[in-house]
């Protein structure tokens, strides 16, 4: 495979389970909820989808674990960050601590003796002629089943939650003003916690997948980042699909080139490529053209009264 | 007939300070009732208490003669009551129809008769709005309407409007006063909150009246004359009542004194204090809010700026005040220039100011109130590179009792301090500017109860009286006149004016100069 | 107590740091780490012991502790000076990083026969000038730009953790020489005058950052409280538009408040570089960004608080470690302990974050709230 097909096969690879966690924090920001916790819901759902298939045998079953799983710790931190009225930022890096210390606490007692190695997961399906594009083909015509429920889930929550619709509109409201929300009647908390879960859902699905179709075995720490670098993807798309769906592309391209640019022996360190993404975000942000902003109510629990 | 609400018994307590003790009224369908009341005494923990937004602690509501016990404010629209806020419920970034939109469910208007409706409600009320406007862009009055359209799109039985005319010019009351009256006549229930004994005269078929949390009396305005509401309102008559007091309740007072003014003559033949010439202003967003203001204040003039949201009079207040800088003209104290001042610079100039958004800009409400008095010179309670508390806090002492604030004492926080107290201390503070040449004060006596009214109008004449230039920017145009020597309009960022108070219809040419039909 | 801390200007207080909550959160925690233990194979007689030895039993481990605490200490109490000002610096992972690549620059680059009254001040001078500098890039976009500074630091972590690798990887950086095909990727050791001196007490490796940490957080704990400049930076934190109003320069002192807080965090990095091993190396900050950034925002405001929680949580990682050596029981164990406490302790205070994620440029002034107290109007 030319290097130009490789870069862009490992780039969508590595932005897919990015943008499908990312895509689901975006929803629930809106609502003003801030999900810093996105990378331990992603291990877990990591860590449960292996799990799930080592035990069953099956990988279907096994990526259900996955989001069950992160749905359980999105209830969770949507209990502590919306009800209990706990920091969220707080709330959101000792989940991942948590996460990442329970995730590895299983491994070891679950997964040892290569139990969690080459594990059985999802093949590739390979769309006919459309695969054989070049450069696009391979990249994006052969996903795995779970790769395409994927990607269809990303199309769904794009569309189903666009601020066009009434639906979308409501989310951006409670994340906007949660005050005059509530004055209008609409039940703000609620819709803050079903965001959450969303994110839970969706980030479970994208750890699932890593672990599942591209890795196909649980190793500890095995998202390193990717749920941190989820949440930055929303900052730089400037809290708006398109802007997301670019920035994780956009990332993911930044990671494959780490590998793909000394293999042609383009000299460049690759800490240069893994700081790129961060500071386009931080450019992104530093509002140029202050036309997105976040949610003002983001991080800001809601009472009323208040 | 069932009565449209009927309340008994009501209370409500926030921690040890009962807001409302055993309320209870009846408010027929097909009439404007008013709830009136000074600010403090309860009216707004009424209105939260029917639409939702909090729980009762004691008695209970009937709405056309079932219970009604709401607990939010979805419930209460599912029941047939909206409510026009006082600051309104809408969101600000989002245009009129994605507002609207937002309440579609509950109000079950789906999206493609939105406009229909819209349409039909601008005929029947005189309720126009353009639905792609955004919010963030329209004056106060169009979103007002807009806030009303929200409410009434969920076809009410009863509908609440909060303090809805403070923000609003003559013009506009009007307006407001016959949507209420149409939708009254619809057969709905409109309940209106206020203080403006004036406005209740001329819109509600009858009224009850608040005063400190109980019900004083009321009853149908063709039974009770307003006098008798003066006197439950504020338990005195008209005649003894300041006439800027009385100005802000929206009735004649006592006739002003007709004291011999040969002091203006004078006054106006010494240096003013405060000038501004040809200041313009533009907002962040690149119109213009002050397009070549004039104005000059002497000393021991009360000098008057009147005008609703919008005109640049708070940006007025903000650019005296150091808060923003004007793009073009100057502004001098003792002709000393400070247009590019900092706000430290002209209080050590002599500028005191009481800006209009108290809690946000003139207080600090986790702050102790010896620290809100001492804050901007936190320096004369230095000691050996420490501040001391304690001297800070004896000094704070001195100045509670001098002013008559009530408070827990010196350390008590901001916040536990009502409306008024709180403005005595904002008040205190700035009067004690070393060197108080001019006191610029908007909105001053805005949502505060009597007492405090009457006290922030004396300590503004005393100021005066010591040769202060005064500056008063205020929506509450009877107050001015009863109140200030000359008054200004602000109109589309222009001072126009000024006009003599004790002129002949001072109030209609004011009202003119407000709309623009007069240059 | 309350009276007393007041006046020493410590700032606790029992209604917002209960610590009947702190001891049930550490209890229930504690339950669940037993339980834990049980599982990986070590009972509870065996898991306290060897806890309890690997926190107090030797002056090693009691050693190691305090040194851990005294980092964190100092990022937690940078952490809230920022926090007085209104901001939430999330940064002290990538402050840490600045401050230690500056540290080590120095450190590797002074001449061997540095005296060391010179080289170790130098050597933590340019932590906490790289942390500083780290930090006043989240500092110039917050005030010029209004760009929140909890994305920006948060963001500039991961920005700092690279820029560590870039330094010991590329020989023309930070890299030392390389010998053969085994050396690994880290910076060349400091020289030996600007290691930070032990304490002196027995076999203990407690350095005399631990005097430092303290000595730092506790005078700014009383500047916060008692100066003039503490109180200003209060009003700013809780009320802009009000400092402003009252003459107070609010964008000095958001920039002057982020600055201190990442110039403590990049102490601390100088701390931790001239720390055995004294090398700059990948990993070296250990998540201790982190970590100090929970224990400030647990701490919430008071430097007592600051220094009790950064001591519990130092402890119980030393714990850990020796639970792994001892009883076998994987260190993640630890991890969830901790991670455990914070939440419920986080759950319990139901405090939710003070600030704004997105502050909008503050506008002039509308008529806005005719503002009445609880009373109601």
């Amino acid at each position: 495979m030319d290097v130009l097909t490789q870069i862009v096969t490992s780039g969508v690879a590595f932005a897919l389970p990015l943008l499908v966690a990312a895509i689901g924090e975006l929803v629930s920001e809106r609502a003003g909820v801030l999900n810093l916790s996105l990378e331990g819901m992603m291990l877990t759902g990591a860590f449960a989808g292996v799990l799930g298939s080592v035990t069953t045998g099956s990988p279907v079953l096994g990526a259900l674990a996955g989001i069950l799983a992160a749905l359980v710790l999105g209830a969770a931190q949507a209990v502590l960050s919306i009800r209990l009225l706990a920091d969220q930022i707080v709330v959101g890096i000792a989940a991942n601590a948590l996460a990442l210390g329970a995730t590895t606490f299983g491994a070891r007692l679950l997964l040892a003796d290569g139990k969690g190695q080459d594990v059985a997961g999802f093949a590739d399906i390979k769309l006919p002629l459309l695969h054989s594009i070049p450069v696009l083909g391979p990249a994006l015509f052969s996903q795995t089943a779970l790769g395409w429920v994927c990607i269809a889930a990303i199309v769904a929550v794009v569309i189903v939650f666009s601020p066009r619709t009434v639906r979308g509109l409501t989310i951006d409201a409670v994340g906007e003003d949660a005050k005059s929300a509530d004055w209008t009647g609409l039940p703000v908390r609620r819709i803050r916690y079903l965001c959450v879960l969303l994110a839970a859902g969706m980030a479970g699905l994208a750890g699932a997948h890593l672990a599942l179709s591209e890795v196909r075995s649980f190793t500890d720490n095995l998202t390193a980042g990717i749920g941190y670098l989820a949440v930055v993807a929303v900052i730089a798309g400037r809290w708006r699909s398109t802007g997301v769906i670019v920035a994780s592309i956009v990332f993911g391209v930044a990671q494959a080139l780490q590998f793909a640019l000394p293999a042609v022996g383009v000299d460049v360190p690759s800490a240069l490529l893994i700081m790129l993404p961060y500071v386009f975000a931080i450019v992104a942000v530093s509002g140029f053209a202050a036309t997105s902003r976040a949610p003002t109510c983001l991080t800001r629990p809601f009472t009323r009264g208040a | 007939m069932n009565p449209a609400l009927s309340v008994r018994g009501l209370g409500k307590r926030f921690g040890h300070v009962h807001a409302l003790g055993d309320v209870s009224l009846r408010v027929e369908a097909g009439t404007v009732h008013c709830i009136l009341g000074e600010n403090g005494a309860g009216k707004s923990t009424l209105c939260n208490l029917v639409y939702g937004g909090y729980a009762p602690d004691s008695g209970s509501m009937e709405l056309a003669g079932a219970g009604y016990a709401p607990t939010s404010p979805a419930d209460a629209l599912s029941c047939g009551v909206a409510m026009v806020h006082q600051h309104f419920s809408l969101v600000s970034t989002m245009t009129v129809r994605e507002n609207l939109l937002l309440g579609s469910r509950q109000s079950r208007v789906p999206a493609g008769e939105l406009d229909g409706r819209l349409g039909r409600l601008s005929d029947e009320y005189q309720l126009e709005v353009d639905p792609s406007a955004r919010v963030s862009d329209m004056p106060v009055g169009a979103r007002q309407k807009a806030e009303i359209v929200k409410a009434l799109l969920h076809d009410p039985k009863l509908l609440l409007l909060d303090e809805p005319t403070g923000v609003l010019d003559l013009a506009e009351i009007d307006a407001l006063i016959a949507t209420c009256q149409a939708i009254a006549a619809s057969g709905r229930a409109v309940v209106l909150v206020t203080h403006k004994l004036g406005e209740v005269a001329r819109v509600a078929d009858a009224a009850t009246v608040l005063r400190g949390g109980h019900v004083a009396g009321g009853g149908r305005l063709s039974e009770v004359s307003v006098p008798r509401l003066l006197d439950m309102m504020v338990g005195r008559e008209a005649s003894e009542l300041d006439p800027a007091l009385a100005a802000t309740l929206g009735v004649e007072g006592a006739q002003a004194a007709t004291e011999p003014e040969p002091a203006a003559q004078d006054r106006a033949a010494t240096a003013p204090v405060l000038e501004l010439r040809s200041v313009c202003v533009r907002r962040r967003d690149g119109t213009v809010a002050l397009d070549g203001a004039d104005l000059s204040v002497a000393p021991g003039e009360i000098v008057g700026v009147a005008g609703v949201e919008g005109n640049g009079q708070s940006e007025l207040v903000s650019v005296l005040s150091g808060s923003i800088r004007a793009s073009s003209g100057a502004i001098s104290v003792d002709g000393v220039d400070i247009t590019n001042a900092s706000p430290a610079r002209r209080t050590a100039l002599g500028v005191g100011v009481v800006p209009e958004d108290r809690q946000a800009e003139a207080m600090v409400s986790e702050l102790s109130v010896a620290e809100n008095l001492y804050l901007g010179r936190l320096g004369d309670f230095r000691r050996w590179g420490l501040v001391s508390r304690k001297r800070m806090e004896e000094a704070a002492a001195e100045r509670i009792a001098q002013y008559s604030i009530r408070a827990d004492g010196p350390q008590a926080p901001m916040r536990s301090l009502s409306g008024g107290n709180q403005q005595k201390v904002v008040l205190a503070r700035e009067l004690a500017v070393d060197g108080l040449r001019a006191l610029v004060a908007a909105q001053p006596t805005r949502g505060l109860d009597i007492g405090a009214v009457d006290h922030v109008h004396g300590q503004l004449r005393a100021a005066a009286q010591e040769d202060v230039a005064v500056l008063v920017v205020s929506s509450e145009i009877p107050e001015l006149l009863a109140f200030c020597d000359r008054v200004f309009v602000s109109y589309r960022g222009q001072l126009l004016g000024p006009v003599d108070p004790s002129s002949e219809d001072a109030m209609g040419t004011i009202g003119q100069l407000m709309t623009g039909t007069v240059t | 107590m309350t009276a007393l801390t007041r006046r020493l200007g410590v700032g606790w207080s029992w209604r917002r740091h209960p610590l009947p909550v702190a001891l049930a959160a550490i209890a229930a925690a504690a339950l669940v780490g037993l339980v834990l233990c049980l599982i990986a194979g070590a009972g509870p007689g065996q898991t306290i012991s060897a806890l309890v030895e690997g926190t107090v039993g030797t002056p090693f481990a009691i050693g190691t502790s305090l040194n851990a605490a005294s980092v964190l200490i100092l990022i937690a109490g940078g952490f809230t000076i920022a926090f007085r000002a209104g901001l939430v610096n999330v940064g002290g992972e990538g402050q840490l990083a600045a401050g230690g690549v500056a540290a080590a620059a120095v450190g590797t680059t002074l001449g061997a026969g540095t005296p060391a009254v010179i080289a170790l001040p130098a050597v933590l001078a340019a932590g906490a000038a790289g942390g500083a500098l780290w930090a006043a890039i989240a500092a110039y976009l917050r005030v010029r730009r209004d760009a929140s500074e909890i994305i920006t630091t948060l963001l500039l972590n991961f920005v700092g953790l690279a820029l560590i690798t870039l330094m010991v990887n590329e020989p023309s950086l930070l890299r030392q020489p390389q010998t053969s095909s085994e050396t690994l990727p880290q910076s060349s050791p400091l020289i030996d005058s600007a290691h930070i001196p032990l304490l002196g007490l027995d076999s203990s490796p407690t350095t005399v950052a631990l005097l430092l940490a303290l000595a730092v957080v506790l005078a700014l704990g009383i500047v916060l409280r008692q100066t003039a400049t503490g109180l200003r930076l209060r009003t700013v934190g809780l009320s802009p538009s009000a400092a402003s109003r009252l003459g107070m320069p609010v964008a000095r002192h958001l920039f002057v408040s982020l600055t201190t807080a990442g110039a403590l965090a990049g102490l601390a990095g100088g701390v931790l570089i001239a720390t055995s091993p004294f090398v700059l190396v990948e990993g070296f900050t250990s998540g201790y960004g982190f970590t100090g950034l929970v224990v400030g925002l647990l701490a919430r405001g008071s430097m007592l608080a600051v220094i009790a929680v950064s001591l519990l949580l130092a402890f119980l990682t030393s714990g850990g470690i020796n639970l792994q050596l001892v009883a076998g029981v994987p260190s993640s164990t630890v991890t969830i302990v901790a991670a455990l406490i914070t939440i419920f302790i986080a759950g319990a205070a139901a405090q939710g974050a003070m600030t704004n994620f997105s502050r909008r440029p503050t506008p002039a002034p509308t008529p806005g709230p005719a503002a009445s107290a609880p009373t109601g109007a």
